[in-house]
């Protein structure tokens, strides 16, 4: 049976080699741009959840988030639950946080906000945001009479340019009035203006903790949060079965579990358009293959009759053309992967702008060979079929085609 | 016995017009016989070549190649048929457009599993009997009508068939190519003791035959030259001195 193998790769070769180059490059060129489509729109994706959960752990759940236990509104004896969190082997640093609900008042404009009370040596152990002053500074420990807002919360003179209800365009140094949910209303000086682009965290305010003691008139012990870091070595899961083992009673989750169902259906849509964009471009590449073939072998039909004339089996020509399907498929895969390094070094130095922020797309390799893969199955696929149907011709109307 | 053809018939549905190309044609042709086939156009000449050739089924009769009722074979022993025991040669040549004279020539080769090294060889020793040595790596469509119907013959030869079967080789070329073309058949059928039929209705041709047949509105009117009793099919291959082969081929044992 080798015989018959050699015969299709002798034919498929001298196609290849003496048939037209233009009309090659141009298939060549065809693959590997549905093949640079197909992985691009998921890379964006990938991108864009790993933004995501990437402003997750780094502005509001950190590595492990520990919550109130069921039905519980908060973790109460915090400063013991800390110093517990802090002994567990792989945390780096445990960071509480209270939040409670406020009303902000400045320049004839007022937002309804959560104002989040924590611990500025801790947080900057387990979160980012000090990271991102658009403008003032973060929090250096126990200020009073200071508020930290978000971008959002601060917004812009003129309306129209806000997302969301803003205080006009606040600026640092201003005053602003705070009506806390307990009834206590304070005027703060806003010490910095935060931009992390995640929408929830930029739609807030901070104070520390020795303010909502203030406001609350009386040592606070109880959080509605604690961030936990951990060290990079250590597994999220072997960390939190450390922080249950120590005795933690609360909810703990590690982020990916905090992430809400909302956002995991999000993803899941994510998922769907990737899908649907993979199938079309597929489909595109079956048409091509199709119409490549179709019309390749219908050139032949004479060439194909010849053969089977002088002796040469139906299914030794179908795999000539497979064959030469597969050398398109691959130089196309090539330059598609070609096209994407590129692509990826381009975005790596230039990321998108989203809203949301600086998105990168992320090539995965396992996406990349099973793209590929695919390619491979539908574009033999779409080869076959007209191969098949051609080569049925029997010799003499194959022989009598112009 | 070569072939034994008895009471073929074809029959070609044109609309509601039924065309009879072949009506009842016996014949039989022995080893180391140049036969040629004349009539007028529509005769059933190339009918009855294509039927030999298995490049066409009949409505009724039987053939046999080499004692094989051929008709019985499947369509995959059929192409295996037509590579190793039958050489076949069209009027316009049939070569495969992407390959050059001398890979024309080897592909049965390859086909039948022969090595590339001794496939080469033979391609090119038959091309330098058939004159082409100088032409081995030029496409088709850089060599004359002459040029082609010879890498076309060397093509047929190359696998050694026991049959070599020619439709009209010289319709497309002038007389002194033609004049080539037959020269060449006599030689290898007188030489090497091939058996050869041929299609032509050139009225010149026939003294290269060793016997002619003629047919008529789908009938043999005509049989001249017919050799007296059963010829040996060994007679052709034993009967040249010298090999037109140069590199022995190895039979295939399973062969139909």
């Amino acid at each position: 049976m080798l015989e018959r193998e050699r015969v299709s790769v002798y034919l498929a070769w001298r196609s290849l080699a003496r048939g037209s180059r233009t009309s090659l490059l141009l298939n060549v060129a065809i693959i590997g741009l549905v093949f640079t489509n197909m992985i691009l729109l998921p890379s964006i994706i990938s991108g864009s959840v790993d933004l995501f959960n990437q402003q997750t752990i780094d502005y509001q759940t950190s590595d492990i988030l520990v919550r109130p236990a069921e039905g519980e509104q908060y973790i109460e004896r915090v400063g013991t639950l800390l110093e517990t969190i802090d002994r567990v082997p792989g945390v780096r640093r445990a960071s509480a946080r209270h939040a409670i609900g406020a009303t902000l008042l400045a320049r004839n404009r007022s937002v309804s906000v959560p104002v989040t009370a924590l611990n500025p040596r801790d947080e900057v152990e387990v979160t980012t945001i000090h990271e991102r002053m658009k403008d003032g500074e973060f929090f250096a420990g126990g200020e009073r009479g200071e508020i930290l807002v978000g971008q959002f919360v601060s917004g812009s003179e003129d309306a129209r340019e806000d997302l969301f209800t803003s205080l006009g365009g606040v600026r640092v140094g201003e005053r602003i009035e705070v009506a806390f949910a307990n009834g206590v209303i304070r005027d703060y000086v806003v010490k910095g203006i935060y931009e992390t682009r995640s929408y929830l965290v930029d739609y807030s305010a901070l104070i520390t903790w020795e303010e909502l003691e203030s406001v609350m008139d009386g040592q606070v012990d109880e959080a509605t949060e604690v961030l936990v870091r951990t060290d990079r070595a250590h597994e999220l899961g072997v960390v939190k079965r450390g922080l249950l083992e120590a005795g933690v009673q609360e909810e703990v989750k590690t982020w990916r579990e905090a992430i809400t169902s909302a956002v995991e259906e999000s993803i899941e849509t994510f998922g769907i358009i990737n899908s649907i964009s993979m199938l079309v471009s597929l489909v595109i590449a079956v048409v091509v293959i199709f119409i490549v073939i179709t019309i390749k072998a219908m050139n032949q039909r004479r060439q194909i009759a010849i053969l089977k004339a002088i002796g040469i089996h139906r299914g030794v020509i179908i795999r000539s053309y497979l064959l030469q399907v597969l050398a398109i498929c691959t130089l196309g895969t090539l330059v598609g992967l070609v096209a994407v390094g590129g692509i990826e070094a381009w975005f790596t130095a230039h990321p998108l702008i989203f809203p949301d922020g600086e998105l990168v797309p992320r090539f995965d390799p396992a996406a990349l060979v099973e793209n590929a893969a695919w390619l491979f199955v539908v574009s033999l696929i779409a080869g076959y079929i007209p191969a098949w149907r051609i080569t049925r011709e029997t010799v003499l109307s194959g022989m009598r085609a112009a | 016995m070569m072939i034994r053809v008895d009471g073929l018939r074809k029959t070609y549905r044109m609309g509601n017009v039924e065309v009879r190309a072949l009506d009842g044609v016996t014949l039989d042709v022995a080893g180391g016989e140049f036969v040629g086939i004349t009539g007028p156009s529509g005769s059933g000449k190339s009918t009855l070549l294509h039927l030999i050739g298995l490049l066409d089924e009949p409505t009724a009769g039987s053939i046999s190649v080499q004692g094989v009722d051929v008709l019985r074979l499947t369509d995959d022993e059929r192409t295996h048929f037509r590579l190793t025991r039958i050489g076949y040669i069209f009027q316009d040549y049939a070569l495969v457009p992407d390959l050059t004279a001398l890979e024309n020539v080897f592909l049965p080769t390859l086909a039948r599993g022969m090595a590339e090294y001794d496939g080469l060889e033979r391609a090119a020793a038959l091309l330098r009997r058939v004159g082409l040595e100088e032409r081995t790596d030029h496409l088709p469509a850089e060599l004359s009508g002459g040029e082609q119907q010879r890498i076309a013959i060397a093509r047929a030869l190359v696998n050694e068939p026991a049959l070599l079967l020619a439709d009209e080789p010289c319709a497309n070329l002038d007389t002194h190519a033609s004049e080539m073309v037959l020269d060449l058949f006599a030689r290898i059928n007188r030489e090497f003791g091939q058996t050869v039929l041929m299609v032509s209705h050139e009225e010149s041709h026939q003294r290269y035959f060793t016997r002619t047949v003629r047919l008529q509105d789908g009938v043999v009117v005509d049989d001249s030259g017919r050799a007296s009793g059963d010829g040996d099919d060994d007679q052709a291959r034993g009967r040249g001195d010298a090999s037109i082969y140069p590199v022995p081929f190895h039979h295939d044992h399973g062969d139909p």
